[in-house]
């Protein structure tokens, strides 16, 4: 029969969508521990991430998370040009605010400022801790590396902190509408069901932004 | 009443076209959108000019040719109602109203508001019908079907295929239309026997004729005439995999 796999494009990065959804709460949670005092918390944060890395079921899931923001990516940008292609000519005067949000009218842009954001943040830690790039990441006082150390001198630059502060709005954003989107695209369509999902997308798109850019304004300010 | 028109020109599908500006008098609030149309063509035969070439049939919300982009809005400022049913008490005296024909790679302009959407015809054409011996109708109540199951159906089968959905979404997605036509026949125990054929091959057509991928912006549920759901587009989803599962 003649299925067009191309239908398929969407829930990649549907499913992708999600597993990152997933992956951002257990990484917000962690980054909790950067809340705690000084002392507890470069203690805690340092043998999390330890374990982290020398556990082999973390090694795959890993691999499954790279895996996933390049599909996502990929497959996004892609529907994104196909979608552009679908409508060569734009309207003189288009009121798309009076149908819909400005947010789920440009997931590609904001997309964008997100990977731009993981590109940045994947230089600050994964290619200092895990490559060994740029300046040699000290051992804390038990002899895990000192990635607190790393981490607090990153949030006393004040660029950074506002760079990554301003950035957890377009995740937010996304966050918001992808959610919602991602349970349509995989095929749910119980109405009331969705309606549900309406409120935690805006419950968890809220949580994440804030999170996730009020951290490093607090270990700014500590 | 008076307007100013700026309506789009474009004398065939290979000409570049263009805005063009017409200020009409001698309107009522009464007339219906379509009529005061009406009214500039005829201000334009007297002036021996080319009148505006633009599609209708009912004039009364049920055949699906009229649709047009008023000041940025398909079917203009309204939700869920079709250009036919708009009337000029809908703008003010000295108001402009700009008229843009549906955009969309699939849907090409033929000459100034009127487009091609033909491709909406080859997508039907692949299942939205089931395959039954033509003869005396069976008798009604020979399958009984839910109230549930048929009030859905039938609220799926409301689709006018006025194209509304296509033009107002960004990425020309066809999904609404196409997933109405499918949820209205699958739903049913009529359309069952045929129901993974059906939902491959319209959403292959939907793929071949160039519409985009459906991003759920929710453009096309409120432009809808019919207020077509676009819970019928995640139905539809559903319905793909269980295609590809089963079929
Ligand atoms: C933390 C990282 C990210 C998460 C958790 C995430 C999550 C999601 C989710 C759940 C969806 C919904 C899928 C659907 O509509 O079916 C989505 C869609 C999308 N994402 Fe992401 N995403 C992330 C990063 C990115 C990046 C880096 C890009 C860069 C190009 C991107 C571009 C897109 C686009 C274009 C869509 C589809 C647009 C739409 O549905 O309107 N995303 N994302
Ligand atoms: S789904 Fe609604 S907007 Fe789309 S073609 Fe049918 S009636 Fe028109
Ligand atoms: S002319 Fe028939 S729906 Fe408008």
């Amino acid at each position: 029969m003649a299925l067009n796999p191309l239908f398929f494009r969407k829930t990649i990065i549907a499913g992708t969508g999600l597993f990152l959804c997933i992956f951002l709460v257990v990484h917000l949670s962690a980054n909790c521990i950067l809340l705690l005092p000084e002392e507890t918390a470069r203690g805690l944060y340092n043998s999390y991430s330890t374990t982290l890395r020398e556990s082999p079921l973390i090694k795959i899931v890993a691999y499954l998370l790279y895996a996933s923001i390049l599909l996502h990516v990929f497959y996004a940008l892609l529907i994104t040009l196909r979608n552009r292609k679908a409508k060569p000519q734009k309207y003189v005067m288009n009121h798309s605010k009076e149908n819909s949000t400005w947010t789920s009218q440009n997931m590609g842009l904001i997309g964008t400022m997100i990977l731009l954001f993981i590109v940045v943040h994947l230089a600050n830690f994964w290619a200092r801790i895990k490559l060994g790039m740029g300046e040699a990441v000290r051992l804390d006082a038990v002899g895990n590396v000192d990635v607190y150390e790393v981490t607090s001198s990153l949030f006393h630059n004040i660029y950074y902190v506002i760079f990554y502060t301003v950035l957890a709005i377009p995740l937010a954003l996304h966050l918001h509408h992808g959610f919602k989107s991602a349970f349509k695209t995989l095929g749910f369509y119980h109405k009331n069901g969705l309606r549900i999902v309406a409120k935690v997308a805006l419950i968890y798109a809220i949580i994440m932004g804030v999170g996730f850019g009020i951290i490093p304004l607090i270990v700014y300010l500590k | 009443m008076k307007v100013t028109f700026k309506i789009w020109r474009q004398e065939g599908p290979n000409d570049k076209g263009a805005i063009r500006a017409y200020e009409v008098d001698g309107l009522t609030e009464d007339m219906s959108f379509l009529e005061a149309l009406d009214h500039l063509n005829e201000l334009l035969v007297l002036k021996d000019e080319k009148v505006i070439a633009f599609e209708y049939d009912c004039r009364e919300g049920i055949c699906g040719q009229c649709g047009v982009f008023i000041n940025g809005r398909a079917h203009g400022p309204h939700d869920h109602m079709t250009t036919c049913q708009l009337h000029m008490r809908s703008f003010k005296e000295g108001d402009t109203i700009v008229v843009e024909p549906w955009r969309a790679a699939s849907f090409p302009v033929i000459k100034d508001l009127i487009v091609d959407r033909s491709a909406f015809d080859r997508i039907i054409e692949q299942g939205a019908f089931i395959s039954a011996k033509t003869g005396t109708a069976p008798e009604a109540n020979a399958i009984p079907i839910p109230k549930a199951v048929s009030d859905r159906a039938m609220d799926a089968a409301a689709c006018i295929g006025c194209g509304a959905c296509v033009a107002t979404c960004k990425n020309s997605s066809a999904a609404l239309f196409t997933s109405a036509k499918i949820n209205h026949l699958n739903g049913l125990p009529q359309g069952r026997a045929e129901e993974h054929k059906r939902v491959a091959e319209m959403t292959y057509q939907m793929e071949i004729e160039g519409f985009g991928s459906c991003t759920f912006t929710g453009a096309c549920e409120v432009e809808c005439p019919e207020g077509i759901s676009i819970i019928n587009i995640a139905e539809m989803n559903a319905r793909v995999t269980k295609a590809k599962v089963l079929g």
